[in-house]
């Protein structure tokens, strides 16, 4: 049961068990691509009847303008938003876990709480606020309200909490200010946990659905996971087509995470909660 | 000075983060609790500052649509939630003790986490439609008539939790796995010696270690659970029929369909009050049980 165990994990039946399951959590994946390659009439085939595979469901994919638009918008909110999030966040996660000053707790359980309003709840004044203020229908709108997220607030300053008191005393004694210290010694040594935040940044704009899709009305703006649903609305009943999309999609997601996966799980565990 | 540095630098240090949320996360907040009282609800009134009182309350209070919808929503998070908990904390057990393989099954666990439900939902759809999928072939070949899933006004609803629910695992894995492994190794090698069973091990050590993680873990699976509306906009659309029209649903349908935004402003008030009272019960729960 132990997690230290260092001996070879022994190959058992539990393996092969645990294998299948894990197939079976991939199966909607696995036919995802499977379906993708064929024609619109082959879909309901059976998984292992004898169908010529089309790369046609591709092709009308890619050659869709709009879809490197799509990604190309996903990929500049989510670089535009890293970089304003982490220089907000940093500094503020540094005062959380280092400095003390007068309504700091109070502060940090006001934003603990509203942890517990959903984005939903809170959908239609937003929209009517973005409205008032022109932001509707920009990278913006989507850009701006995700610049100060507690969830990466948790996740910094649960890392700053854990570095240890003699690294900043001894820059301190050198006569270093709170800046100095963030600078040469929080931040160099935050390489993991700004890791996962970037990590987690790119999950979760990638897969935004709701924001966008509310405030975004130019199908040339919009960003992929909703316009992957108006894709697909305008695809019809090409259920392979709304595949080879889907997949399309998700395929950056995916690959990000097999490589990051270290991060993901350092992520998830210690700061308990998704934006 | 080496000392404490300037006393205004910590606020100098927090002001940019709380700007930026209080302009673009509190703000929208106390503003949806503010139209709830206006009277928004048409295009034309879409500015208006008309105070309406408590009409927007008495009217969604008194509604039918609004019940059910919200019934909808406590039947989607409670299917969600004892699913994910429970299939959460049996593979974070299942993946606590080492075996061939453990990694690359672990990734293909959490690769449901890192996507989303627009793109999957069509291969749902298509691996449960009724008369031609997969699911139902399989049902057939024993003779069976497999139910109709997401085109069934009773297991609709269901289904799409079940969805959601499986989207979602990987988080409580994660979670309970990191719980689990901060139980020291001396637990289990003292059970080891007086012979206990594995679901002695279970009652008597794994589940007293782990209830405040899980009680964390519960919180946060309830306050996600509400949050359907992505979930039923990708599988079901609200139907067939009203079957899967929850209450996030209808906020959006009430402001953006029928532009009605004062009462789908109260709609998402209210939802936030269910959140905190589902939440202050499990919290008294929790002290009940921690007393004990």
């Amino acid at each position: 049961m132990g997690r230290e165990m260092k001996q070879k994990e022994p190959f058992s039946a539990k393996s092969v068990v645990m294998f299948i399951l894990g197939l079976l959590m991939l199966f909607p994946f696995i036919m995802m691509v499977v379906i993708s390659f064929r024609a619109s009439g082959d879909a309901y085939k059976p998984i292992f009847a004898a169908v010529s595979p089309t790369l046609k469901n591709y092709r009308t994919v890619l050659g869709n303008e709009n879809f490197f638009r799509w990604y190309a918008n996903t990929i500049f909110t989510v670089l535009v938003t890293i970089v304003l999030r982490l220089t907000v966040t940093i500094p503020a996660s540094y005062a959380f876990s280092r400095m003390s000053f007068r309504g700091k707790s109070l502060i940090w359980a006001l934003l603990i709480a509203t942890l517990m309003i959903p984005g939903e709840t809170t959908m239609v004044p937003r929209y009517l606020y973005f409205k008032q203020i022109h932001l509707l229908d920009s990278a913006w709108v989507i850009i701006l309200p995700e610049v100060s997220e507690v969830f990466y607030l948790m996740l910094l300053t649960e890392f700053f909490s854990s570095v240890p008191e003699d690294f900043s005393e001894a820059a301190r004694i050198d006569g270093a200010g709170d800046v100095r210290i963030l600078t040469s010694v929080f931040i160099p040594l935050s390489g993991p946990s700004i890791a996962t935040a970037v990590l987690f940044s790119f999950i979760n704009i990638w897969n935004n659905f709701l924001d966008p899709y509310l405030f975004i009305n130019s199908i040339q703006k919009q960003l992929i996971t909703p316009a992957l649903k108006f894709f697909q609305e305008r695809g019809g009943a090409n259920i392979p087509m709304q595949l080879a999309g889907a997949s399309m999609a998700i395929i950056p997601v995916i690959v990000l995470f097999v490589m990051t996966q270290k991060y993901f799980v350092a992520g998830v565990s210690s700061s308990g909660i998704k934006g | 000075m080496a000392g404490k540095g300037n006393r205004k630098t910590p606020y100098l240090f927090i002001a940019p983060f709380l700007v930026m949320f209080a302009a673009f996360k509190l703000y929208p907040m106390v503003y949806g609790f503010a139209v709830s009282f206006l009277d928004r609800n048409s295009t034309k009134k879409l500015t208006s500052t008309a105070f309406a009182g408590l009409k927007n309350y008495t009217n969604v209070l008194a509604s039918e649509s609004f019940w059910q919808s919200l019934g909808r929503s406590f039947v989607f998070a409670f299917v969600y939630t004892v699913t994910v908990m429970v299939l959460g904390f049996i593979f974070a057990v299942l993946f606590n003790t080492p075996f061939k393989g453990r990694k690359a099954v672990r990734t293909m666990f959490y690769m449901p986490y890192v996507t989303n439900i627009i793109a999957v939902g069509i291969v749902f759809k298509y691996l449960l439609n009724p008369t031609k999928g997969p699911v139902n072939a399989i049902f057939r070949l024993f003779g069976a008539e497999g139910p109709k899933w997401l085109s069934s006004p009773v297991m609709a609803l269901p289904t799409a939790a079940v969805i959601g629910a499986w989207l979602a695992l990987a988080f409580n894995i994660i979670t309970v796995l990191a719980a689990l492994q901060e139980i020291p190794n001396e637990l289990y090698e003292v059970a080891e010696l007086e012979g206990a069973t594995f679901s002695q091990r279970i009652r008597h050590i794994i589940l007293p270690m782990l209830v405040p993680a899980l009680f964390m873990l519960l919180t946060i699976t309830v306050i996600n659970s509400f949050k359907s509306y992505t979930t039923i906009v990708a599988l079901t659309g609200g139907g067939p029929g009203t079957s899967t029209r929850t209450l996030s649903y209808q906020i959006y349908e009430d402001a953006f369909t029928y532009m009605k935004f004062s009462i789908a402003s109260a709609e998402g008030v209210l939802m936030t009050l269910v959140i905190i009272v589902v939440n202050a019960i499990l919290g008294r729960v929790r002290k009940v049980w921690e007393e004990k």
